[in-house]
């Protein structure tokens, strides 16, 4: 028994609206999922579980046909799914009238309900959103029935706002494998035992890191089962340590080479760190244009002695203005920020260095 | 502070050069290149320490340029002073493998590390920047009067506003608004990027709405079709009035063919029986001859009624086809009109998302908060500093101006624009119209009064770096005068012998340093 675990695909999401990629994330997003299913296709798993947020919002009509489509070309796979917080069922939704393909089980009721698979000593378990929120743990009291077999559930949700749940008290129930969506970001919790499959495509640029799937098989009545890469591209952090000898162009050669080795299709915020020359004013902002890059963060500060500083100084402005800042104690980001650009003008314009 | 001795041991070009110093006027007297800027970097250096640089930056350096070329482990040397009467000695070797400060309080024996805070605490808390602005006085470097006059003004705006003459306060805020001018743009194009996303999804929205309305108007115009379809009563259907129709024509026919039936069976038989009993053949030709009539008529009227309940099931035929083609596309239209229902809510929420987006702090608001925090913050501390220093500043520096000008300049005044100018008692002068003489007159009172106010706890030697260059002989008269007045510890570095002259001829006592 082979089986493919996914969630969080969120068809029809437009990712950073306003960036040129936009466009072509929101059609990656369909392809990546079309992909999937086309290996289904190629070397079929006997079931593909997807927990929750297939669509990103109320899916129309046509997607639904779109998607059950793609279901009926694997007519060897039994597809179990559920919708989410963000496809959730609402009194005018599709879900609630679709005639699905014959290997597609919906879990349409709002309570949890046991499938046996057709073919297989496999009892799948699951339910449906109807709400955006739901608060209740609904998921605390699931046991799986008197059966022998495997017996998998499907879950959607895990913090406070969507059905809080434990992995560990749902294994200990006697689940063998908890397939788990809404966590963008695959993790496992249980070691083959519950896993989200984290969002099947990076959605926005919170989703760092690697993205795809959960393969499962059954091996000595056993579940095994190990992460799939499989996202066209990801989000990426470039932390840029910066120090007393770059300079604009040089950080810029450095991003550049840093994007180049790897990859120029991944997305990148890049965040600018350590210490860098008082002399030089960096202008973040033109690293933009060296790639697909949603951010420039800088969180580097100019390499003063402040103690220094304010002992040297004390008794005229620049004096005044470091120990005003110093006598916050801890600073935040921004009167942090601020010491800095007030502190860098007057020594810059002054005529003593 | 009274500086009592040097003993230059190493330092730039002098080696080995011991200096008594009086509590009073000093000069000291050099030809130039001969090592007077040296001495008063030594000095400097005892207090405070020789600045080194990293990198590239080390280069040009305080410590790379008096570094002594022979001998380096030996740059340094021993400074005497004295301070709130008690005698210190303070022993430094600034070379980086034996760095080494060292401060003898003379009187207990207690020795400390110079690099600790002892010596700042006995330095009345002036710190090295403002040493810079009171205790050493170089000449006005600018050539040309206007350039004197801009130099002269800004040293009086950066003492009132931030106590250091080096600072230039307007051109820092000029930067800090430029860096803001930067992000403001950015952060702008950043909304406008957003409207933009926003207003293509509202556009989009009215799209839908503008097809849901055309829906709704194709939906009016087949119910209203539908409408006019029903001929039906409140109790038939239209399709049942259809079949009854048909029905009745269908039972005319069927009553019309037993008629014709029931005619052709008598009309036989009568003219049978007529013809068989009777005998009357004309009689029973008659019966025969109204049998055919009969017959005849009732066979068109026959084909007439088949005729019609032709018509009539073709029109039900095409009622039907009709009402099923109306019933379809309302369906479609329904499900179309759904599909569409569900897009718009879909936009609306991802409109709304996008409202929900705007709200979080972006990165160019935190830095434009941050540099307009920097320079409220400039303003703010600048204005205390004005508030502290700059009215004493004024007075006590147009006290001394009037005291070294023989009371002809009386006042200095400083307007809004930081614009100078000076009362002679009956008029005020715009500084423009000053001569470099007194221009240098009006500089060295404001420094005096500088030095005065900022060394708060007490008063510091003052070094006059060649500042009487440019004054005539009763000029320098009348400043030596004042500064022998004044009681304060001077140390005059020049290169010409004009001061010791004037010193001699006023009868000013003073102690002669030569290097």
């Amino acid at each position: 028994m082979r089986f493919i675990h996914l969630a969080d695909v969120h068809l029809g999401a437009v990712p950073d609206r306003g960036c040129p990629w936009s466009k072509e994330r929101e059609e990656e997003i369909w392809s990546t999922f079309r992909r999937v299913i086309a290996g289904i296709r190629e070397d079929p798993v006997d079931l593909l579980f997807i927990s929750g947020d297939l669509f990103h919002r109320q899916p129309l009509m046509r997607e639904l046909k779109e998607v059950n489509y793609l279901f009926s070309t694997i007519p060897d796979t039994r597809v179990y799914l559920m919708a989410g917080n963000h496809d959730f069922i609402s009194r005018d939704s599709f879900y609630n009238t679709f005639e699905w393909n014959s290997n597609v089980t919906f879990f349409k009721s709002r309570e949890l309900t046991c499938v046996k698979d057709p073919r297989l000593d496999v009892y799948v378990y699951g339910l449906s959103y109807y709400d955006r929120e739901i608060k209740e743990g609904l998921y605390d009291k699931a046991v799986p029935i008197q059966e022998e077999g495997i017996h998998i559930l499907l879950a959607h949700g895990g913090d406070e706002k969507h059905i809080p749940l434990s992995a560990a008290s749902l294994a200990a129930a006697g689940f063998d494998y908890v397939a788990l969506g809404h966590i963008h970001k695959p993790q496992i919790l249980i070691r083959d035992q519950a896993a989200f499959s984290g969002a099947l495509e990076p959605i926005d640029r919170n989703d760092t890191g690697e993205h795809g799937y959960m393969e499962g098989r059954l091996v000595d009545g056993r579940i095994r089962t190990e992460f799939v890469p499989f996202a066209c591209r990801s989000y990426q952090q470039l932390v840029m340590p910066l120090h007393e000898e770059t300079t604009q162009i040089s950080l810029e050669e450095a991003v550049k080479s840093q994007i180049f080795r790897r990859g120029g299709r991944n997305i990148y915020r890049i965040i600018l760190q350590g210490m860098r020359s008082p002399d030089i004013l960096l202008i973040p902002e033109k690293l933009k244009s060296l790639g697909n890059i949603t951010e420039v963060v800088d969180e580097s500060w100019p390499a003063y002695d402040l103690e220094d500083l304010y002992k040297r100084y004390s008794g005229t402005l620049i004096g005044d203005y470091i120990g005003y800042f110093l006598a916050k104690g801890r600073m935040d980001t921004v009167e942090k920020k601020a010491l800095y650009y007030g502190l860098q003008a007057l020594l810059e314009t002054s005529s003593r260095r | 502070m009274v500086i009592r001795r040097l003993k230059i041991k190493n330092f730039g070009k002098i080696r080995d050069k011991d200096m008594e110093l009086s509590p009073g006027i000093n000069v000291l007297y050099g030809e130039n290149e001969s090592g007077k800027t040296t001495t008063h970097t030594f000095i400097r250096s005892m207090f405070y320490g020789v600045r080194r640089l990293r990198g590239k930056a080390s280069q040009n350096d305080t410590y790379t340029k008096y570094e002594p070329w022979e001998n380096p482990a030996e740059y340094g040397g021993i400074l005497w002073f004295t301070s709130k009467g008690k005698n210190y000695r303070l022993t430094r070797n600034f070379y980086k493998e034996k760095k080494l400060g060292e401060l003898l309080c003379e009187d207990d024996g207690s020795l400390v590390d110079a690099e600790q805070g002892a010596l700042g605490t006995i330095l009345g808390n002036v710190s090295e920047a403002v040493y810079d602005n009171t205790v050493s006085v170089a000449q006005l470097k600018s050539v040309t009067g206007k350039d004197l006059v801009r130099e002269l003004q800004n040293y009086m705006a950066s003492y009132q506003g931030t106590g250091d003459s080096s600072v230039d306060m307007g051109r820092a805020m000029q930067m800090l608004k430029m860096s803001r001018k930067g992000y403001l743009t950015e952060s702008a194009r950043r909304k406008k990027d957003l409207e933009k996303e926003k207003e293509k999804i509202s556009a989009n929205m009215e799209y839908i709405r503008r097809e849901i309305r055309e829906l709704d108007e194709k939906r009016d115009r087949i119910t209203q079709q539908q409408n006019g379809m029903n001929m039906g009563t409140r109790d038939k259907s239209t399709e049942d009035l259809l079949e009854l129709r048909i029905d009745r024509v269908k039972r005319r026919r069927e009553l019309n063919g037993a008629f014709l039936a029931v005619v052709l069976l008598c009309g036989i038989a009568g003219t049978g029986c007529l013809a068989a009993f009777s005998g009357q053949i004309i009689l029973s030709l008659l019966a025969g001859v109204a049998t055919a009539g009969v017959t005849v008529a009732a066979l068109f009227f026959h084909v007439r009624l088949s005729r019609e309940l032709n018509k009539r099931e073709r029109q039900r035929e095409r009622w039907l086809s009709r009402h099923d083609e109306l019933t379809w596309n309302r369906n479609s239209l329904d499900s179309d009109y759904e599909e569409k229902y569900t897009a718009l809510s879909n936009l609306q929420s991802e409109l709304q998302e996008c409202e929900e987006n705007t709200e979080v702090l972006t990165p160019e608001e935190m830095e434009i908060q941050a540099l307009n925090m920097a320079m409220d913050t400039i303003e703010a501390l600048s204005g205390n500093i004005t508030e502290q220093v700059g009215i004493r500043l004024k007075r006590r520096t147009s006290e001394i101006l009037s005291e070294i000008t023989g009371g002809k300049y009386r006042e200095v005044l400083m307007d809004e624009e930081l614009h100078m100018s000076v009362n002679t008692g009956d008029r005020t002068v715009s500084i423009e119209r000053l001569s470099r003489g007194t221009l240098e007159q009006i500089y060295f009172a404001l420094r005096m009064a500088a030095g005065e106010l900022f060394c708060k706890e007490e008063p510091f030697p003052v070094i006059l770096d060649d500042v009487f260059g440019m004054y005539d002989e009763d000029r320098l008269a009348a400043a030596l005068r004042w500064l022998h007045k004044e009681n304060r510890q001077v140390i005059i570095s020049t290169c010409h012998k004009r001061e010791m002259e004037i010193l001699d001829k006023e009868g000013i006592p003073y102690q002669k340093l030569f290097l």
